[in-house]
């Protein structure tokens, strides 16, 4: 039987016709807002108006003298930070626990996982009512134990409201990275760890020489999540301290909402979507092209 | 090119494009042409407001009413909860997405303005001709929802703010008179602090429930004429006046007469408190006998309220009103007024419980809400000054929320917070 040429199959646009469908919404829902908001963002069009004008780079020049940018970032910055390195941490510490002989496996691990699957706002409302200043449960367990000096109003200050928001982000983050590192875990031959054990090998030196370089695939899948799951962060924020006390809790998403939703300002608040965009590419790029890689070879 | 490059580079970009489409259209994703057009004409109206539970239910009963009298279908959404800081938000949103509602409830004042503006929300003034509204509606509340000269919107509320009281509480603490003076209000405070009661229950989580305080001892401070003149950036916040208001707001934390870590509590929360015992009183509107008192099924008997006391003349409160605009675009301009011109009507009014009607002959009812008819027969014909949520856009707003904050924790002094307001107001009075 003969084959038939590209060309007499179709030609070269065959491929492109039976992509052309997706490839329509994805341009009509995704490629064209994406445009058009970066467009707003050289405009000061207030979000509402059908006039605007172009006002060229000055959106972008403004965010250099905004005091809540620079906070924002900073914020982004610590949020990232601790919302990767604590929950990954526990996660693969909670994995190597269940992964041993404990019983009850399958009730621990729902039990750990399940905060990842509450609502963000039921989580935020609980995690508020927990923080109350005078009759939350975490001070009144305080002056139970004889720690009342250490009660404090959690939400309430610059001091404390960030990492008091961080910490249900903690708690409902590290059921994830439990779940891929308990699958890894489970991939490792057991024959690794027996020729480990012929040979001496503390269950320390085990940790680092055989399980930490085969859960590499999965490190790399966890932090790759991580990190741009904690850079998108806005509704623990927007739910727990509206970007409050004051400003002292603004994270660069929250703070583009408040200029595009709420001071009628969508070419500002563009401009610094565009940004966080930008930021989000850079770190995602490694992820990108390491997956192709894989995928390559 | 080979396949392999081919396919890193192809997927290196597609990945990037995708990147930025996703980031940036879920920040933003509308464009201007969203909802342009006027849509077609129907019998089906929607209508959108913040009510809760506890009032949703009487507005429907009396939507329904209309549409039964008048063959149209009326839907009825809210979005309670949050006060003045989320609702704008989603009803801005929904405009731009095209599928706005026929008629929006909102608050007067800088929260409605930006809609009039826009002229997102209708000119009223042939409905204000058609059916008399002039005539039927108190004209110092629709003033506040007039805006350039466009009746944008037509107010049913016109809302006091005063302090209500647990009278268990108070009796207490040995209070037996309510203040009338300033000092008298400090002696209460001080009375119900030795007795082992929180004073004043207000909320600083979004700003505009603590606001409420510090608005009123503006008030007290630099008298009504001046007030007023700084709320429109006609005079400079950077004197005596504002910063013995600021001494005083803090005062109020540091003797404890607010609640502990109040900078981080919810007004959902909070404005219940007095109701529940946990705090002896709050600064709250008529809706409150409705939303608290009621709904927690106490006998208002319990409570009561009173004019927070100035020291000033003429004796004012903290006020605002909230009305009800028809969508620009809405194909159905004349059913939504007509639905609008039915919920105005005293009967409407009455039925709905609107402690605050501002419309004529919906007095409240003294049976079913005794405390806000006590408080429209002591104080209905009080003057008010605009509460300043209102009187300022959400962005100088949002800006001076933040020095309440850095004021009540203590890293800002009252003379650079009077120094930080001056120019947040004179930024935007200055425009």
């Amino acid at each position: 039987m003969t084959s038939l040429s590209p060309r007499r199959r179709g030609g070269r646009w065959r491929p492109w016709l039976f992509a052309l469908p997706a490839l329509t919404v994805y341009v009509v829902f995704l490629v064209y807002p994406a445009v058009s908001s970066l467009w707003f963002s050289f405009t000061d069009w207030d979000g509402l108006s059908p006039a605007y004008n172009v006002v060229g780079l000055d959106n972008y020049a403004r965010m250099l003298d905004d005091p809540v940018v620079l906070t924002a970032g900073k914020n982004n910055l610590i949020w990232s930070l601790v919302t990767i390195v604590f929950p990954v941490t526990i996660g693969l510490a909670l994995a190597l626990l269940l992964n041993g002989k404990v019983r009850a496996k399958p009730v621990l691990r729902l039990i750990f996982y399940a905060p990842g699957v509450l609502p963000l706002v039921s989580i935020a409302s609980i995690w508020g009512w927990l923080y109350n200043p005078q009759y939350g449960a975490i001070n009144s367990f305080l002056s139970l134990i004889g720690l009342g000096d250490l009660a404090q109003p959690w939400l309430g200050q610059d001091s404390t409201a960030l990492w008091a928001v961080m910490v249900p982000a903690v708690w409902l983050r590290t059921g994830f990275p439990m779940l891929l590192y308990v699958a890894a875990l489970q991939s490792i031959p057991a024959e690794l760890y027996e020729a480990a054990r012929v040979d001496g090998a503390s269950r320390w030196r085990q940790f680092w020489h055989v399980t930490m370089p085969s859960l590499r695939s999965a490190h790399y899948i966890v932090l790759a999540l991580s990190l741009i799951d904690s850079f998108k962060v806005f509704d623990m924020i927007y739910a727990m301290t509206y970007g409050g006390p004051g400003t002292a809790t603004q994270v660069m998403g929250t703070w583009m909402y408040a200029n595009v939703f709420q001071y009628y300002q969508a070419g500002y608040g563009t401009a610094i979507a565009v940004v966080i965009t930008l930021i989000a590419i850079a770190v995602g790029i490694p992820y990108v092209r390491s997956q192709t890689r894989e995928r390559a070879a | 090119m080979t396949g392999r490059s081919y396919t890193r580079r192809g997927f290196l970009a597609l990945s990037s494009v995708a990147v930025t489409g996703l980031g940036i259209s879920a920040c933003t994703g509308a464009s201007i042409s969203g909802g342009g057009a006027t849509a077609p004409a129907s019998n089906t109206l929607r209508l959108f407001t913040y009510e809760d539970d506890t009032t949703i239910g009487s507005l429907k009963a009396q939507v329904k009413k209309f549409d039964e009298q008048n063959g149209t279908t009326t839907t009825v959404d809210s979005l309670p909860g949050s006060g003045a800081a989320q609702y704008p938000d989603k009803l801005r949103t929904e405009l731009l997405g095209g599928s706005g509602p026929d008629i929006w409830r909102i608050w007067g004042g800088q929260i409605g303005a930006p809609f009039a503006k826009a002229k997102q929300a209708a000119d009223l003034a042939p409905y204000y001709q058609k059916y008399g509204w002039d005539s039927s509606i108190n004209t110092a509340a629709v003033q506040g929802m007039t805006f350039d000269g466009v009746k944008a919107g037509v107010p049913f509320t016109a809302r006091a703010l005063g302090a209500w009281y647990n009278k268990e509480l108070l009796a207490k603490a040995g209070v037996t008179d309510v203040p009338t003076t300033y000092a008298e209000l400090e002696e209460m405070n001080d009375k119900l602090v030795a007795a082992g009661i929180t004073p004043c229950g207000l909320g600083g989580k979004y700003g505009w429930h603590i606001m409420r305080l510090f608005e009123y001892l503006l008030e007290h401070t630099a008298g009504p004429e001046l007030h007023d003149r700084l709320l429109l950036g006609q005079d400079s916040w950077d004197r005596p006046e504002v910063i013995e208001a600021f001494t005083l707001f803090k005062k109020w934390q540091d003797k404890k007469w607010l609640p502990e870590g109040a900078l981080g509590l919810d007004p959902a929360d909070v404005g219940n408190w007095y109701v529940q015992g946990k705090v002896a009183y709050d600064i709250e509107g008529q809706w409150t006998e409705t939303a608290a008192i009621l709904a927690a099924e106490k006998d208002p008997k319990d409570f009561g309220v009173f004019q927070l006391p100035t020291d000033q003349s003429p004796a004012r409160h903290s006020g605002f009103v909230e009305g009800y605009m028809i969508n620009a675009r809405s194909g159905n301009k004349d059913k939504a007024a007509a639905l609008l011109d039915f919920l105005l009507t005293p009967e409407s009014q009455k039925a709905m419980q609107i402690g605050s009607s501002t419309v004529k002959g919906a007095e409240p009812d003294a049976e079913t809400t005794p405390l806000a008819a006590e408080w429209a027969e002591k104080y209905g014909d009080s003057p008010f000054y605009t509460i300043q949520d209102q009187a300022f856009p959400k962005k100088e707003a949002d800006q001076y929320f933040s020095i309440q904050s850095d004021l009540l924790q203590g890293s800002m002094t009252p003379a650079a917070a009077a120094e930080k307001m001056q120019e947040i107001v004179a930024a935007w009075a200055g425009n």
